[in-house]
C-alpha cells in the first residue's frame, strides 16, 4: 500500500492496520520523543524535567536529538524569523504523526517582546500548534501539565497539527512566504547545502 | 524432507530472544534510571517505542541501500543468534561455530553503517567513520580474548565448550580466562554500544551517528535489530565464560548478571573520544590479552 511521490517521501496508508489504530494511538501515547527547539529562555526548563525531581521518562519520553524519529516538538521560548526557519525546516523533516508543543507566552501573543520588530507574534499562522503553555515562564509542573494535556489530545484523536499543516498547506506557506519572501527554502538550502 | 521439529525450534527461539532482548533494554533503561534516582520507564517501555515507530503514518526512503542496511544488520543479528546454543537448543551447528558466531556479531554494525552511509547526512558519515575506527580497535583484544579461550579448551566448537565447561568448572576459575574475561568483558562494552564506548551513536554530540536519517519503519527494524543483538551478545558470553546453561531460566540468570555489569559501567563512565578509545584499546586490553594468551600455552 505504499507508493513513492515525487518528493522522495513513501507514504504509508495501511489501511488494513485500521484494527491496530488503538494500539498505535496508545503507543504514540505513551512514548514521545522530543525533539527540543531551545530557543530563548525555555530550554533550561528542560533539564528539571528531565532530571530526578520530575522525571519525564516514566511517561516514556525520551529526549531525542534527532529530527526523523521524533514525534513531539517543543518550542520553548520566543521565535524570530530566523529561528522560525529552522523550525520550519525542521517540522517538515519530522514524520507523521508529529505534534507541537509551545512552551511560554512568546509563541503565543508574542509575550514581553509583544512590540519587538524581529520576533514572530503568533507562531500558530506559520506552524500548527497542538497544545500551548502560557506563562513566563512556565514552571515544570506546567509543563509536564501540557505534555499531560498533549496526551490526552492524542488518545481521543484531537491533537491534528500534521493533518491541519497537510491540509491547510496553502494557508501556511502564503503566511511563510509573507514573511521571508519567495523562494526562502531554495535559498537556504543553497546556503547550508552547497553542494546541490 | 523439512524438519518440521527445527523450524518450530527456530521460531520459537527468535520470539523469545526478540521479547527478551526488548526487556534487556528496558531494564537497561530502568536501572540506568534507578541509579540516577529517578522513577524510570517501565520495563516494556522499548516495546511501545517500537510500536510507536511501526505506526508512524510514513517513512523517508533514501533508496534501496538505505532500505536494506536495516534488514541487513536484522538478518545478521538472527543467524548469529542461531549458531549459539541457547539452553538445551544447539539449531545449527558447525565444527568453528565459536568464530562465525564471533564474527557474525559484528556484521550488524556493518550493516547499519551501510545504511548510513547511503543517507548521505553529514552526522552519519561522521558516526560511521567513528564506527569502522572503533570496531577496528577493538578486533585485537577480542581475538586475543577468544585466542585464550580456544587455546584453553583446544575446540572450536561452542557445544563442546561448554560441555567441557560442565566437566571442568566454568572458564572464569581458570586463571587465564579469568584476564581473558576481563578483556572480554571491556570489548562487550564496546559490542553493545555503552558507554564508555558510546562514540558510535554519541547522542549530544552528532545526534545519533549512523542513526540520524533513520525514522518510522526503518527506525523500528532497527530497534528489533537490537534487541535480538543484545540477547545474543548476552548469551555468547554466558557460554563462553559463564559455563553455558541446561535450561533457560539459567541462562536467563547469567545473561542478566552479564547485562548489569555492563550497565553500572556505562552509569559511571562518561564517554571516550574516539582516539582515546582507540589508545586505550591498543594498550591495556591488549596487554591483558597478551598475558591471557602466554598464560595459557
Amino acid at each position: 500500500m505504499s507508493e513513492i511521490g515525487n518528493d522522495g517521501v513513501i507514504s504509508y496508508e495501511l489501511k488494513e492496520f485500521k484494527l491496530f489504530e488503538p494500539l498505535f494511538k496508545w503507543a504514540r501515547k505513551k512514548s514521545l520523543w522530543i525533539v527540543a527547539f531551545c530557543t530563548g529562555c525555555g530550554g533550561i526548563e528542560i533539564p528539571p524535567l528531565a532530571t530526578a525531581r520530575y522525571d519525564f521518562e516514566r511517561f516514556g519520553i525520551m529526549p531525542n536529538p534527532s529530527p526523523r524519529m521524533g514525534d513531539l516538538f517543543l518550542i520553548t521560548g520566543y521565535v524570530t524569523p530566523k529561528t522560525l526557519k529552522r523550525i520550519i525546516i525542521t517540522y517538515e523533516m519530522m514524520q507523521d504523526p508529529k505534534y507541537i508543543l509551545a512552551h511560554g507566552s512568546c509563541p503565543i501573543n508574542g509575550g514581553v517582546y509583544w512590540d519587538s520588530y524581529n520576533v514572530v507574534k503568533q507562531l500558530d499562522r506559520y506552524i500548527p500548534v497542538d497544545v500551548a503553555i502560557a506563562g513566563c515562564m512556565p514552571r515544570p509542573e506546567a509543563v509536564m501539565d501540557g505534555i499531560m494535556e498533549m496526551m490526552r489530545r492524542i488518545e481521543d484523536g484531537t491533537a491534528d497539527g500534521w493533518k491541519r499543516y497537510r491540509e491547510n498547506y496553502e494557508y501556511y506557506r502564503r503566511n511563510q512566504d509573507e514573511l521571508f519572501g519567495e523562494g526562502w527554502r531554495e535559498k537556504e538550502a543553497r546556503r547550508w547545502l552547497a553542494w546541490i | 524432507m523439512i524438519d518440521w521439529k527445527l523450524i518450530l525450534e527456530v521460531i520459537g527461539i527468535l520470539l523469545y530472544a526478540t521479547f527478551m532482548g526488548f526487556i534487556f533494554m528496558g531494564i537497561e533503561r530502568k536501572a540506568m534510571a534507578r541509579i540516577q534516582r529517578r522513577v524510570g520507564p517501565p520495563l516494556y517501555q522499548p516495546i511501545i517505542d517500537t510500536l510507536k515507530l511501526l505506526g508512524k503514518k510514513e517513512s523517508i526512503s533514501h533508496g534501496f541501500i538505505y532500505d536494506f542496511g536495516p534488514v541487513f544488520a536484522l538478518g545478521a543479528s538472527i543467524a548469529a543468534l542461531l549458531f549459539i546454543p541457547i539452553a538445551n537448543f544447539q539449531l545449527f551447528s558447525s565444527n568453528a561455530d565459536l568464530i562465525v558466531v564471533a564474527y557474525l556479531l559484528e556484521v550488524p554494525m556493518l550493516g547499519i553503517m551501510l545504511g548510513a552511509m547511503s543517507s548521505g547526512n553529514p552526522f552519519s558519515a561522521v558516526g560511521v567513520q567513528r564506527g569502522l575506527l572503533t570496531m577496528v580497535a577493538m578486533q585485537l583484544p577480542y581475538g586475543l580474548a577468544l585466542i585464550a579461550l580456544i587455546q584453553h579448551w583446544g575446540t572450536f566448537k561452542l557445544s563442546e565448550i561448554v560441555a567441557l565447561q560442565g566437566a571442568q568448572g566454568w572458564s572464569v576459575t581458570v586463571p587465564a580466562l579469568l584476564i581473558a574475561m576481563i578483556v572480554f568483558d571491556i570489548v562487550f562494552q564496546a559490542m553493545l554500544g555503552l558507554e564508555p564506548f558510546d562514540i558510535i551513536t554519541a547522542p549530544a554530540e552528532i545526534s545519533m551517528g549512523p542513526m540520524v536519517e533513520y525514522g518510522g519503519k526503518h527506525a523500528a527494524i532497527l530497534f528489533t535489530q537490537h534487541a535480538v543483538q543484545i540477547f545474543a551478545e548476552t548469551a555468547f558470553f554466558a557460554v563462553l565464560f559463564l559455563g553455558g546453561a541446561s535450561n533457560l531460566l539459567e541462562l536467563l540468570i547469567k545473561q542478566i548478571a552479564v547485562l548489569f555489569i555492563a550497565i553500572f559501567v556505562a552509569s559511571i563512565y562518561p564517554r571516550f573520544t574516539i582516539d582515546q578509545a582507540a589508545k586505550f584499546f591498543w594498550k591495556w586490553p591488549t596487554i591483558l590479552g597478551i598475558i591471557a594468551v602466554l598464560l595459557t600455552v
